[in-house]
């Protein structure tokens, strides 16, 4: 119990002391631009309904998803295959090295031409970001398969799909998560980057607007709301690699107690 | 006369980077079906080698291997390995009875067989209450355990061991030696057991292949005369094992001299 609330303590101290630092700092302030925290907070209900989090928030996420999962759908099966064999990945790479350096928000425009303005664009951005941190990481991951589990596979006649399924997958597994883990901050960024542009809702959109109308503590509070969903995505996230990568996080400490 | 698993002039020659490594040069010999023959020889003499090749993850550069009079040319049903690297073989992100399990689904066998196949082999090298742990929670000997229980399951005809007690302190070490003694004996399986310790190989075999140092060829064969009940206390003082230790380790010596440099 005792330790559960000292746990507790450590978690929640910094962001306090920092809303309290940025609460006094603001307080007395006039700039326009840089509204009292007070004034902020106040601000948020009115701003953050029911029908704005249908209208904006949600359409959003539904983006991130769609664009996150056909990228970590795309970068594992893509990475597996490059990952697998040699001359493969010779061909490759010196594509993937240069699609890698390209920063995707350039790909906003170019991908506008092809895919429209409508959702398909938007996925189509993020999705584009997205892949090359899973894609590199998986090929990383099943390229440096153990060797001898790769033996003892074959002598045990595990091949086709279930050495996939069984061996080659869960070994590259905590290189995928690195991976997938990249992806989802940047799949956020472009989120917001694509709605930006040539688009009727969502978060980056609404911000935007907020800026445009110079609502300005409205615009701060959809900050606020962006950083919480980033945040509240990490934690499922870690929830989940907590529960596939079990396995990877015992033998680690396993291995460092010995 | 072809013993279960025959080898016959078997050649492994690694090439690559402009330099030719003749791991292997002529091995001949066969195992009898329920034998129990350990191979010795000086370390670096090319027994991972011939062990791969005979497991089929290894193709020789000529010669052949036979199982039950059919050659070996990829990792063959009837045959399990039991490798030296335990933390290595087995899969840390399967609990131990899934470890044991995964080979018999690719054998398609029913899963109340499978079952019955793990919880036998689990219990006949005293893991029976272990199914459930991560082969990382267990200690070094019960690991390599676990991976003679999953050679067990899969019911081989011949299984094949490379050095598997090499990592393992000297008491898991006598532990092990006995249990595979005991599973020979009870099972009635065929061993051939991989191991660069003199004592290991008497301790262990009815018969010891000695190999020359590499290029390696069989420097000697020897039928180990001891009884078939051994214990680590008698058998050891045993002048007879004293003996036959005494022949190996001069055979092995004798291999090492007869190296030619850069032959």
């Amino acid at each position: 119990m005792k330790r559960l609330a000292l746990r507790l303590f450590f978690v929640v101290a910094l962001p306090l002391l920092l809303v309290a630092a940025w609460w006094f700092a603001s307080a007395g302030s006039t700039d326009v631009y840089w509204p009292p925290l007070r004034t902020i907070l106040t601000t948020f209900p009115d701003v953050w309904t029911g029908e704005r989090l249908r209208d904006d928030v949600l359409p959003s996420l539904l983006r991130l998803l769609a664009g996150y999962t056909s990228a970590a759908v795309v970068g594992v099966a893509l990475g597996t295959v490059i990952g697998s064999y040699r001359r493969v990945r010779a061909v490759c790479e010196p594509v993937l090295e240069f699609l890698r350096a390209v920063p995707p928000p350039v790909l906003v425009p170019v991908i506008m031409l092809f895919a429209g303005i409508g959702d398909t664009m938007k996925i189509a951005v993020i999705a584009s970001g997205c892949v090359w941190p899973i894609l590199l990481n998986t090929v990383e991951g099943v390229r440096a398969v153990d060797s001898v589990m790769s033996e003892t596979a074959r002598s045990y006649g595990i091949t086709g799909a279930a050495r996939l399924r069984h061996v080659v997958l869960r070994s590259a597994s905590p290189q995928i998560f690195a991976g997938l883990r990249q992806a989802l901050s940047i799949g956020i960024i472009l989120m917001v980057i694509s709605e930006m542009s040539a688009s009727s809702n969502g978060l980056g959109f609404t911000i935007v607007q907020f800026q445009r109308t110079f609502a300005i503590p409205d615009m701060w509070t959809g900050i606020l709301v962006l950083g919480l969903l980033g945040f509240l995505l990490s934690v499922v996230f870690q929830l989940v690699e907590r529960r596939v990568l079990g396995w990877y996080h015992g033998l680690r400490a396993s291995s460092r107690r010995s | 006369m072809h013993g279960l698993l025959s080898v016959s002039g078997l050649k492994k020659v690694y090439e690559g980077s402009g330099r030719r490594v003749e791991a292997v040069r002529d091995l001949t010999f066969t195992v009898d079906a329920g034998e129990l023959v350990c191979l010795v020889g000086p370390s670096g003499c090319g027994k991972t080698t011939l062990l791969k090749c005979m497991a089929g993850l290894l193709t020789p550069t000529s010669g052949e291997v036979l199982l039950e009079g059919r050659p070996v040319s990829g990792p063959p049903p009837g045959m399990a390995v039991v490798f030296q690297e335990y933390g290595r073989s087995l899969f840390p992100w399967m609990r131990v009875g899934e470890n044991v399990e995964l080979p018999l689904k690719q054998k398609q066998l029913s899963r109340q067989r499978r079952r019955a196949l793990v919880a036998d082999a689990l219990e006949s090298v005293g893991l029976g209450d272990a199914a459930g742990a991560y082969p990382w929670q267990l200690s070094g000997g019960m690991q390599q355990r676990v991976a003679i229980a999953r050679a067990l399951a899969y019911e081989p005809d011949v299984l094949l061991m490379d050095e598997p007690f090499a990592a393992v302190d000297a008491q898991t070490r006598a532990d092990l030696e006995d249990l595979v003694r005991g599973l020979w004996r009870d099972r009635g399986i065929t061993i051939l057991f991989v191991t660069h310790d003199i004592d290991e190989a008497v301790y262990l075999g009815e018969r010891v292949l000695i190999l020359s140092a590499s290029p390696t060829v069989v420097q000697e064969q020897l039928k180990v005369d001891l009884p078939s009940e051994r214990d680590q206390l008698h058998t050891r003082v045993d002048p007879r094992f004293a003996e036959l230790r005494t022949r190996v380790y001069e055979q092995i010596q004798a291999a090492k001299r007869g190296v030619v440099p850069g032959a």
